[in-house]
């Protein structure tokens, strides 16, 4: 696919195609490191990240391309990974439990942007992640991009990815 | 055989030692920071430094410069999520000896590390 899809007015252009790297840097982190297999959903395109479920790590891209990962997941879908990675599964919102959502967003948008770029093109930069645990808030880009959002189903639980980034010469 | 550890993920940290151990590799020293990294340098005298690339602070690759200019020669394997061939060479250009990119499984992580070793020996 080739054209550009938009959510809104004030959205900016976000790639329908942009989003598979991010989809097969899921699967390859659950297959590797958590002997699973997550399923997705159908991907859709909303204006704001909308957000309901408790625990979400942000994580920032910069450089050849600038925008925003954020994954989302129900406190229970994470205490079953940590437990998986770990061996002991967590009963409370521990700082394995942040950890472990912060390291997940870091190796998927990791993943992705290797995906994303060709081998002569500068490498696009990670911050560091930021977990927020609660529930009902939105995640805002102060650009205003679209994000594409992908549900997730897997034996450890469901969750959700959202990203949003623009290349900068398109 | 004494190793360092630097993640800033304390769950990484465990998953990666736990690696180590299953190669025998249990005398191990976590930081979780480029910073923190270059001080246990400082302090102790490492066989085999893991080091991982985006940390606060001091990031790894930086890490990796300052610990080869106070002329430490031990085998640094990078374990990241930074996966593109320019970040390799740059890794490997500021004296990196290996690359593990995230996720890994735990046993190509052991095999890094004894081939890593064995080089490193010969």
């Amino acid at each position: 696919m080739s054209s550009s899809t938009t959510a809104g007015a004030a959205a900016r252009t976000m790639r329908v195609e942009y989003i598979n790297p991010f989809i097969e840097s899921v699967n390859e982190l659950f297959q590797t490191m958590l002997s699973s297999k997550a399923k997705r959903g159908d991907v859709t395109l909303t204006s704001k990240g909308s957000e309901t479920l408790s625990l979400v790590a942000i994580i920032g891209l910069s450089g050849p391309a600038r925008g925003t990962v954020a994954l989302s997941f129900p406190v229970n879908t994470v205490f079953n990974i940590v437990g998986r990675l770990l061996g002991d599964e967590p009963t409370e919102v521990t700082e394995d439990v942040t950890d472990t959502v912060a390291e997940m967003a870091n190796i998927i948008a990791g993943g992705a942007k290797a995906r994303l770029i060709n081998s002569d093109t500068p490498a696009i930069d990670l911050g560091l992640p930021t977990v927020v645990a609660g529930a009902d808030y939105q995640v805002m880009h102060p650009s205003q991009a679209a994000w594409l959002e992908i549900p997730f189903t897997s034996d450890l639980g469901n969750f959700v990815l959202r990203v949003t980034f623009e290349f900068e010469k398109q | 055989m004494k190793a360092l550890v630097v993640d800033d993920s304390g769950v990484m940290r465990r998953i990666v030692i736990g690696a180590l151990a299953k190669a025998d590799i249990t005398d191990v020293v976590q930081a979780g920071d480029g910073q923190e990294a270059v001080a246990a340098v400082v302090e102790h005298d490492f066989d085999l430094v893991l080091m991982d690339w985006n940390m606060p602070n001091l990031k790894g690759i930086d890490a990796v410069r300052e610990i080869r200019a106070m002329g430490c020669k031990m085998p640094i394997i990078m374990v990241t999520t930074e996966a593109e061939k320019s970040r390799v060479l740059e890794a490997i250009k500021a004296g990196a000896n290996n690359y593990v990119i995230k996720p890994f499984e735990p046993q190509m992580l052991i095999d890094k590390v004894t081939d890593t070793l064995a080089r490193a020996s010969a």
